[in-house]
């Protein structure tokens, strides 16, 4: 991000811009950087919080009247996240069993997504083009059979992601993001599938498959799970 | 709360302080106009872009064009980085990309305008492979007549 500060400044576009790690644009110096602690992922703080999200930004765009850069300046206000786990359960069984197959979770999955769609007016599925059962079967071909491009794989992996994710929300007790995303790796048979899968990407001679099972496939957080 | 690297969980931090960060001979700041003269531009790293347009891919140093008037539904995201939240975004599109935000601050006079195009990288790009974009960008930037460029990471 702070690359791109030095890129467009240089010509002639100034620029401001929020940092999420200090120590890495302590080592880009972008011409000006607000730092600040939120989560990866949210640089301006809160979801459905404009006030705050407007004072990010308004924090952020009045650092264009310093030329005093490099500079990065302190965000003050932090966000203490809730993190309770307890009594938080999905309302349907979706976990794992003998019986089960992804392409069932992913079709029990479908009554809550089209839920969050309409309680949010939006999705964030659709990269890959595909629909969630065909997204799923492509899963199911990698574990089992030959793997489809790497490319092709992730992007109907990432739609997956979103999609249980999203639906997940609709839950009568949908908990937070934190518990929700605790489900998805300790109870859906897609996880288990990616698990599952790490290894064979990762063994495969196509560089761009080590890289899906390397790097981008299963987060830094859950890979004690392999 | 103040999250440094070094109060992050270890597998945490450890990721994200191997990744590379390139070094610059310090850039001047640019002098402008006041805020509430400026014309300002969002230029989002998360691999953000309508659907339908071409997702991003490993080493992927281009951008993707977002209109101003492009509806939230119709932005997915492909940065190929599993390591950060996507659940805000798939809650609120501001949490990433504060589009309405500054919509608003250009109502209230606080922005003088904003800009009709914004954009999107997706923030794992080789910088040398962005370079040469961005430079572009720049130019279509000025087109716009856009003075001040916000950028927000993922």
């Amino acid at each position: 991000m702070g690359a791109l500060g030095h890129f467009l400044e240089r010509q002639g576009i100034p620029t401001t811009g929020i940092s999420l790690v200090r120590e890495h644009t302590e080592v880009v110096r972008p011409p000006r950087a607000l730092w600040v602690t939120f989560e990866l992922g949210r640089p301006l703080g809160i979801p459905d919080d404009a006030p705050f999200q407007r004072r990010v930004t308004r924090a952020a765009l009045d650092l264009l009247a310093r030329t005093d850069g490099p500079l990065i300046a302190d965000y003050p206000e932090h966000i203490d996240e809730p993190a309770d786990f307890s009594g938080w359960a999905c309302p349907i069984n979706l976990a794992p069993s003998q019986v089960d197959t992804l392409e069932a979770e992913i079709d029990r999955l479908a009554t809550w997504h089209d839920r969050a769609v309409a309680a949010r007016g939006r999705t964030t599925v659709g990269v890959s083009g595909l629909d969630m059962p065909a997204a799923g079967k492509l899963v199911t071909q990698a574990l089992n059979d030959s793997l489809p491009p790497a490319q092709t794989l992730k992007e109907a992996i990432d739609d997956l992601r979103a999609y249980y994710l999203e639906a997940a929300s609709a839950f009568p007790d949908a908990g937070t993001s934190a518990t929700r995303k605790k489900w998805f790796w300790d109870e859906t048979k897609l996880a288990a599938s990616l698990l599952a899968l790490q290894p064979r990407l990762a063994a495969s001679d196509d560089p761009q498959h080590k890289i899906l099972g390397n790097l981008t496939l299963i987060p830094a957080s859950e890979r004690y799970r392999l | 709360m103040v999250k440094r690297l070094s109060e992050l969980p270890d597998v945490e931090a450890r990721h994200l302080s191997r990744l590379d960060c390139p070094t610059y001979d310090d850039t001047p700041a640019l002098a402008g106009k006041l805020l509430a003269e400026r014309r300002v531009a969002i230029i989002s790293t998360a691999g953000l872009h309508k659907r339908g347009d071409r997702p991003f891919r490993p080493g992927d140093g281009s951008y993707r064009v977002i209109p101003a008037e492009t509806p939230a539904n119709e932005l997915v995201m492909s940065h190929i980085s599993v390591n950060f939240d996507r659940t805000g975004f798939q809650q609120d599109l501001n949490v990433v990309f504060p589009i309405d935000r500054l919509r608003e601050l250009v109502a209230d006079g606080t922005v003088g305008s904003m800009a009709s195009v914004h954009y999107s990288f997706m923030g794992a790009f080789p910088p040398a492979a962005a370079e040469p974009h961005a430079q572009h960008l720049a130019g279509l930037l000025k087109a716009d007549k856009v003075d001040a460029a916000l950028l927000v990471p993922v």
